[in-house]
């Protein structure tokens, strides 16, 4: 312990103030980089998605035009994918992957800080087209061409800031898989590694495997807008179909990358909580990597309705239903982990317990567009927009706010209030089912999405919709306050701060020293 | 406001209230649409069940093995014998389901015998209907009152504009009880047509053409909308098909064939 | 650290391998479409006929066509449909007129459905091989002679031919252009 203040004095020779966040190398400084930058773009995305609920809110249109409203849509999901989840996820990760296998750092310290100072510029260009007098983009997130060849000014520079932020990913993926590599404590070997740094490991390799491929398809579409190439368009005998097929061989891993650092920290979380080891660790281990590896074959899926051969329908079909069977095996872990155990129900476990709920929800709304048949009705209407944010809000997002009130007292050595905490999940949980659960109905009653404006038979569902919406929105709020006060308390929080919680993390006093372990711990 | 107490009564009572709110999938009028329908059921159906099993077990589990009343953890943790099971189960239940899917899946894809040829364009923003073996061909757009309506800042009040945003001028008129085949494609971006009472969607790709069979077997007006994003008006091109008895379905026809234009060959 | 370097080069060899694979995914995906007759794709090169044997079956071919935004241009086939001999060489044409007062550069995209029939679908000659130039207030008749395959599968049902025709007078100036 004592060691550890020394080292802490010696580090402070570095720069001060804002240069020390401009070139820190360090993994936790840059961790909570990460994640406050991550905060800040969740609350730009929710505003977004706030313009897009109050449109909603009644038939016809109030507030903005159908083209702003198509930015609004384009911009909230690349926004909410690129700059919220997925550094929250590669936040946690700086902070955590040292910690849980005993290393002093990341293996890459200076690639880590480019890594996170890349997104800041990405996302002030991408955000700038929206002042553009054509405005942003408007075709979707999945920029499908030619929808999206026709755009305005705004799309070279939303393909340039999409190539840096997948940069940024594959710089951030190879720190993670070269730290767990090579950077493990003594005796700790794969198998006995925390589940969340093997999650975080396949995330890494799914990034590395589907970044690349996302960087091809912008990069056609870039050069058949201004080179002449003709990759997506029939007239130079190219396919549109063709970008949905690169773009989805990319999109449904991506969709994995959201999900796995997930499944990780839930696994870390239920077993803190019911006082007992996660059951069948090597089971989840192979359900992951499976689920990556599915996960390049169903890309199809997306895209049922372009019109393929019947046997592709069948082919994506079965590989898609067939993701279900490792995804259940994770439930039925985690709930086979609770069983004869000794729960308590603090924040952390709440937001674990409604993710494992709610994520299944999504995971069989998941498995009824599964069905061809049945997906061609579903497809394109709120249903899916209801399946991916239920497996997206209360799964990826609760998950990221169950880790940061499980690890904030080892960050900061400080207790968030668990009263606050409790509201703030209830608030939470409760706005999420009012926002979402409703567009089931409505997608099913035949509303589309993408639209600024609906017929008068979606109004009741709709205006519960955003009500919800604005609830959530305000919900987060005090997540923000419970966090800015935890900040101001003074140092009280046990090395230890959960009595069921495992790991080499707590170890470490709280909060945990600038660099984890000098001198790497035993594992047996 | 009449809408807003709806809205709070709606949340205080349970779901029973909503009972003619619509929140399921509607029943079809055509094969095809009504087999989408069955499937929706059956594995929603399924979902169910399972959701039932796996959350009562979680519920029950939270209820009783809680530290406040005494729980004491237990020491397992791995059991191969589980992971068989509930690998194997859901594996067999999937099965299940993949079977009628598959059957659906090519009885929809089976064009073949149909009676009648209708191509529909996608163009932004409206559709253009040809019958191919009838020289009837017209554009179908949004009609003028909703269109008037939607308008930022109109101050028309849309509960009041006849099938807002689901009207059209010109209606595809269909014969019932007839395979008719329908060729998709598009002028310009991507659209998709869809009316789910008579079939799922398809994509309308330009340069490239798609097909799709409805049979309709009770007249009536059928509503659907453009399903792919196609730009700023994609939510006002709406689909209205008028389907009609043959006899009069051949009327229709007569009614509005026209000499093509420009003659070609000669 | 050698351990850190190696993992780095092979991550790094991957990426750049799966930046490769993504337009390496363009040709795996046309000789797919060519295999499955995905979207309908035809061959996009004079077919040669020699191993089509003739047969005593019969099919329909539905003649269709489409102008792709809006173009100036009159684009139709000359009969909407014929009834054909498995096996033997067949000759219709399309008629195009530019209704603009400039000459225009076009080119053609055709389709068949259903999609599994295109490759039985087999064109001696087309249009489609070639981008055409037409005339202010021009009317052409654009050939294709076509032959059905006698592999195609009993009971398939008729088969809709469609050609899109595109007006590239833009690319084309802007590819002089540069
Ligand atoms: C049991 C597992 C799952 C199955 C079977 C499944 C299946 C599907 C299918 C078939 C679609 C396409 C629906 C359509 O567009 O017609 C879809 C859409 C989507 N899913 Fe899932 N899914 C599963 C889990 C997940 C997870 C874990 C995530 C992410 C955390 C996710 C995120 C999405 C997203 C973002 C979309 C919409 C993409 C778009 O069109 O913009 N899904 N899912
Ligand atoms: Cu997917
Ligand atoms: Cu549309």
């Amino acid at each position: 312990m004592s060691a550890n203040i020394d080292h802490l004095k010696e580090e402070h020779h570095q720069p001060s103030g804002l240069m020390r966040w401009i070139t820190t190398t360090n993994h936790k400084d840059i961790g909570s980089l990460y994640l406050w930058f991550s905060l800040l773009m969740f609350f730009v995305g929710g505003l977004m998605a706030l313009v897009i609920r109050a449109e909603l809110f009644q038939p016809g249109l109030q507030f903005v035009v159908p083209g702003f409203f198509n930015q609004m849509t384009t911009m909230h999901a690349l926004i909410m994918i690129f700059g919220a989840v997925m550094p929250a996820f590669v936040g946690l990760a700086n902070w955590q992957l040292p910690m849980m296998i005993g290393a002093p750092d990341m293996a890459l310290p200076r690639l880590n800080n480019w890594s996170f100072w890349i997104l800041p510029f990405a996302f002030t260009m991408l955000l700038s087209t929206l002042f553009f007098e054509s405005g942003g983009p408007a075709a979707g997130w999945t920029l499908y061409p030619p929808l999206s060849l026709q755009g305005g000014n705004s799309m070279p520079f939303v393909i340039f800031s999409l190539h840096l932020l997948g940069a940024s990913s594959i710089l951030g993926a190879i720190n993670v898989i070269a730290t767990i590599l090579n950077m493990r404590a003594p005796g700790m070997t794969l198998m006995k590694m925390p589940i969340f740094v093997w999650t975080w490991l396949i995330t890494a390799f799914l990034l590395i495997a589907s970044m690349p491929v996302l960087a091809g398809a912008i990069t056609m579409l870039l050069t058949d807008r201004f080179y002449g190439t003709s990759f997506f368009t029939a007239a130079g005998g190219g396919d549109p179909v063709l970008f949905q097929h690169i773009f989805w061989f990319f999109g449904h891993p991506e969709v994995y990358i959201l999900i796995l650092p997930a499944f990780g920290i839930v696994s870390t979380i239920i077993p803190a909580f019911s006082r007992k080891k996660l059951f069948g660790y090597d089971s989840m281990v192979y359900a992951t990597a499976s689920i990556a590896l599915l996960s390049f074959i169903v890309w199809a899926h997306h895209m049922f309705t372009v019109g393929m051969p019947l046997a592709g329908e069948i082919f994506f079909m079965f590989t898609t239903m067939l993701i279900a069977v490792p995804t259940g095996v994770k439930v039925f872990n985690w709930v086979a982990t609770m069983w004869k155990g000794s729960m308590t129900f603090e924040t952390p476990m709440l937001f674990a317990l409604a993710f494992i709920i709610l994520f299944t929800i999504g995971g069989f709304s998941g498995l009824m567009l599964a069905i061809t048949p049945a997906d061609f009705q579903y497809h394109d209407t709120y249903f899916v927009v209801a399946h991916f944010h239920y497996v997206l809000v209360p799964g990826a997002v609760f998950a990221i706010i169950a880790a940061v009130y499980y690890w904030l007292p080892k960050w900061t050595g400080k207790m968030y209030n668990e009263t606050l905490g409790k509201i703030h999940f209830w608030m939470t949980t409760i706005f999420v089912n009012i926002t979402f659960f409703p567009m089931h109905f409505v997608g099913l009653a035949g509303m589309p999405r993408r639209i600024p404006d609906y017929a008068v038979q979606f109004t009741d569902f709709n205006m519960i919709a955003s009500v919800g919406a604005f609830g959530f929105g305000l919900s987060q709020l005090l997540f923000v306050y419970i966090l800015f006060l935890t900040l101001r308390q003074p140092v009280t929080a046990a090395d230890k701060s959960w009595e069921g919680a495992e790991g080499l993390e707590w170890t470490l006093p709280s909060p945990a020293p600038y660099h984890s372990f000098d001198t790497p711990p035993k594992v047996d | 406001m009449n809408r807003l107490s709806i809205l709070i009564v709606s949340m205080l009572v349970p779901l029973t209230t909503l009972a003619d709110w619509e929140v399921n999938m509607p029943r079809g009028v055509s094969p095809t649409a009504n087999a989408a329908y069955d499937l929706h059921m059956l594995i929603f159906y399924i979902t169910v069940v399972i959701g039932i099993v796996v959350f009562g077990v979680m519920f029950y589990s939270i209820y009783h093995h809680r530290k406040s009343k005494g729980a004491k953890p237990a020491s397992f943790h791995e059991s191969t014998t589980v992971e068989v099971i509930w690998t194997v189960i859901p594996f067999v239940i999937l099965v299940g389901m993949a079977i009628p899917a598959t059957k659906t899946l090519i009885m929809m894809e089976d064009t073949r015998n149909s009676e009648i040829t209708v191509k529909v364009t996608g163009y932004q923003w409206m559709w253009k209907y040809d019958y191919v073996e009838d020289d009837v061909s017209f554009f179908s757009k949004l009609a003028d009152s909703s269109n008037e309506a939607r308008q930022l800042g109109s101050k028309i009040d849309v509960n009041k504009v006849d099938n807002y945003l689901l009207n059209v001028d010109n209606e595809m008129v269909l014969p019932t009880n007839t395979k008719v085949r329908i060729l998709l494609t598009a002028s310009d971006v991507i659209h998709a047509w869809w009316v789910p009472e008579i079939t799922g969607k398809k994509d309308a790709i330009p340069g490239y053409i798609n097909e799709l069979w409805v049979d309709i077997k009770e007249p009536g007006v059928y509503r659907g909308q453009c399903t792919e994003l196609c730009g700023k008006d994609h939510g006002f091109m709406p689909i209205v098909v008028r389907a009609v008895p043959k006899e009069e379905y051949t009327k229709w026809v007569s009614l509005n064939q026209k000499n093509r234009v420009a003659d070609k060959s000669k | 650290m050698t351990g850190i370097k190696s993992t780095i080069t092979k991550l790094s060899l991957a990426v750049v391998a799966m930046y490769g694979f993504s337009y390496a995914l363009v040709p795996i995906y046309d000789t797919f479409c060519e295999i499955t007759g995905l979207n309908g794709k035809t061959n996009e090169v004079a077919y040669v006929a020699n191993d089509i044997k003739e047969d005593n079956r019969f099919v329909t071919v539905k003649f269709i066509s489409n102008v792709a935004n809006s173009a100036p241009l009159y684009f139709e086939p000359s009969v909407s449909e014929m009834t054909v001999q498995v096996g033997k060489p067949y000759n219709t044409h399309y008629v195009m007129k530019n209704n603009s007062s400039k000459q225009l550069h076009t080119t053609a995209s055709p389709s068949v459905t259903p999609g599994k029939h295109a490759e039985y679908f087999k064109k001696i000659e087309c249009f489609c091989f070639n981008q055409q130039t037409i005339n202010a207030g021009e009317v052409k008749d654009l050939g294709i002679q076509f032959i059905i395959d006698n592999e195609l599968p009993n009971d398939s049902g008729d088969i809709v031919l469609s050609y899109t025709m595109f007006d590239i007078s833009n690319n084309i100036k802007e590819t002089n252009k540069l």
